[in-house]
């Protein structure tokens, strides 16, 4: 197997006296979709931050290409090629398609101008390698739907040098269709061979669909990681629910009535 | 595809679809109505040589300070302050013409007062701007501070230095300094020479009725002379200030900025647009607007009083809100607020050509149309997002 991009070792964070990740150990590989599953605070939020830059972790340490490496800033880590999709996608709505993918990182002519032109054609091109066909970046994205919007910022994070990609529960706000249209853009993406794509959810079939390797997290520790032939669906339903039999949920649930 | 045929739900325009869908048509019929029921009402007066130079001074005037309060709403904040900063700035040049420079620097030239006069109105729009970004408090109640705050400076300043609260009888600058007559002289004489000869043809052609030769600006007093010589400054510096904003916001990078930091302040934050340092400097852009504001009122008049300005700010927001600016950021444009200008402009100034009308009727139709303005844009704002 080759090098991870991006490898994690003995992760730890705490917030004052609450420890939000107890040692977390995670490889990711370039080619690769690699899901993150875990209960609601299990600490799936505090780990991508933590990738991101966003928060400094307390001890442990980051490794990109098997250099260390520290974030102190959001920027820091995308220069290092984390580019992080978050749930709310960090679009402006009024703005039209082009407007937002180079959002902050606008093309210029000379005095500021913006090669508008250009960056209608970069949008258009980029969104359409990962499989959707715009035929008017001049729109607004609110006139978009929310699989089309989970594209264009996957596209943009890709454009501006994502290696790793962190998609935060790309799937979780959409309908049964558009579900379907994102994990297709997520396979397109693992296709290109050199992006690492960190895919986080609570969606089982989801992360069996699209997923090479498993990590479950509960209570800030990986309570379980394997390649999808390592682990099985069952062992995955254990894992999801956090490392509990699920004959002892059962009877748990037998005993209530 | 799934996606495709998605994308392609929304439907193809014709020109004539795209142009009726333009977020400034509404602001655009308005303003055409006006004019004509204005050219109608007026018998045509309100558009001749001396009514064109009088509606457009006082659209100029409401244009210069409504660009600079839509750009900062589109950003999305907002400015009260912006009339008391007229005062304030109007007061600072008159004194310092009138009593010297501070410090026992010597006499002040326009040039000298009008410079220091905008080093302190840029640094008071910038401390509005910190205070506004670094407290998170809302610039509604941060400048609402500032509005009292800058007129009891004003009018503190007058008695304190000048004894009374206003000053007049400057000696005319315009005839001797560059700075003055550029604010205070007036400009674009070529066209009313061009209106003028139009009108020396007519009489040539011996079509010579006394109430054309005056439409045509002749002057009825003395024959064969040219009466209006050209517009007030104040419509350069509109000019100006429109083709530079209408640039900046519709072409350039810290327009996207502007955009973005109105429609959704914590995405453009995390895609690396510094949303502070934009409201910073759009709050300094409103303070330059008002400076421009009260240059043009004291080089034209040599005079300045404790109550210039006073209301301005509500005038400029009114008229950003009906040249469809949204009053909750991210969205707005230029030639939607030079409408508003013109339409509200033509409206205050309705009563000096059609005097058989109360001047109040001014205010209603500012309510009116301000309401109306709001719900229109409103709808628009719901078209883009898909009604969330």
């Amino acid at each position: 197997m080759a090098e991870p991009y991006l490898r994690v070792e003995g992760l730890v964070k705490r917030f004052g006296p609450f420890t939000a990740l107890g040692g977390v150990d995670l490889a990711v590989y370039p080619g690769e979709v690699h899901a993150l599953l875990g209960d609601n605070g299990a600490g799936k939020s505090t780990l991508i931050k933590t990738l991101a830059g966003v928060h400094q972790p307390t001890e442990g340490q980051i490794y990109i290409e098997g250099k260390p490496v520290q974030f102190r800033s959001p920027r820091d880590a995308s220069a290092a090629g984390i580019g992080t999709v978050y749930q709310d996608l960090a679009l402006n709505q009024l703005m039209s398609v082009t407007r937002n993918f180079f959002m902050g990182r606008e093309l210029k002519k000379g005095f500021g101008q913006l090669d508008l032109d250009k960056m209608n054609q970069i949008a258009h091109d980029e969104m359409l390698k990962i499989g959707i066909d715009f035929s008017d970046p001049t729109q607004a994205v609110g006139t978009m739907s929310g699989g089309q919007r989970q594209t264009l910022a996957i596209a943009r994070a890709i454009h501006f040098g994502a290696k790793v990609l962190i998609l935060d529960e790309p799937t979780s706000a959409l309908g049964q269709k558009q579900q379907m249209g994102v994990l297709k853009t997520i396979k397109r993406v693992r296709k290109r061979g050199d992006i690492a794509i960190i895919f986080i959810t609570h969606n089982e079939i989801h992360s069996r669909l699209v997923g090479d390797r498993f990590s479950f997290l509960a209570l800030g520790k990986v309570i379980g990681a394997g390649t999808s032939e390592e682990i099985s669906d069952q062992e995955m339903r254990r894992l999801m629910s956090g490392g509990a039999e699920m004959g002892d949920l059962e009877q748990e649930l037998a005993e209530i009535g | 595809m799934a996606d495709l045929s998605e994308a392609d739900r929304l439907a193809q325009e014709t020109w004539l679809q795209r142009t009726i869908r333009r977020p400034e048509i509404g602001s655009f019929i308005v303003m055409i109505v006006i004019i004509v029921v204005l050219a109608w009402a007026s018998n045509g007066k309100a558009f001749n040589a001396l009514g064109l130079k009088n509606n457009v001074q006082i659209i100029a005037q409401y244009g210069i300070i409504a660009i600079g309060a839509a750009l900062l709403m589109i950003a999305g904040e907002f400015d009260l302050s912006i009339g008391s900063m007229i005062g304030f700035a109007g007061m600072s040049m008159a004194i310092m013409l009138k009593w010297g420079l501070p410090f026992g620097l010597g006499e002040a030239t326009p040039l000298t007062a009008l410079l220091i006069t905008l080093a302190m109105t840029l640094t008071l729009g910038w401390a509005i701007g910190t205070i506004v970004v670094r407290s998170g408090l809302s610039s509604f109640i941060v400048t609402l501070a500032f509005l009292f705050f800058m007129r009891g400076v004003t009018e503190v300043s007058f008695r304190l230095i000048n004894q009374s609260t206003q000053v007049s009888g400057l000696p005319d600058y315009k005839e001797e300094s560059w700075v003055a007559w550029s604010f205070g002289g007036e400009v674009f004489g070529w066209f009313y020479d061009a209106w003028y000869w139009l009108g020396v043809q007519f009489t040539n052609m011996g079509i010579d009725r006394t109430d054309q030769w005056f439409i045509l600006g002749g002057n009825l007093n003395r024959r064969g002379t040219q009466w209006v010589e050209g517009f007030d400054a104040r419509f350069f510096w509109f000019i100006l200030i429109a083709l530079v904003a209408y640039y900046i916001l519709s072409r350039t990078q810290l327009g996207n900025w502007i955009y973005a930091t109105g429609d959704n302040r914590d995405a453009a934050r995390a895609n690396g647009v510094p949303t502070n340092k934009v409201k910073i400097g759009l709050f300094m852009f409103t303070a330059f607007c008002a400076t421009i504001f009260a240059a043009c009122q004291v080089f034209e008049n040599n005079t300045s009083d404790a109550a210039k300005g006073n209301l301005m700010e509500l005038f400029a927001i009114a008229i950003a809100v009906v040249g469809g600016t949204l009053m909750t950021g991210g969205f707005g444009t230029v030639l939607g607020v030079v409408f508003g200008a013109i339409t509200v402009g033509l409206v205050a100034n309705a009563v000096f050509f059609i005097p058989a009308i109360d001047g109040a009727w001014f205010r209603v139709f500012l309510g009116a149309i301000l309401l109306a303005a709001v719900f229109a844009n409103e709808r628009i704002r719901k078209r883009i997002t898909g009604g969330i």
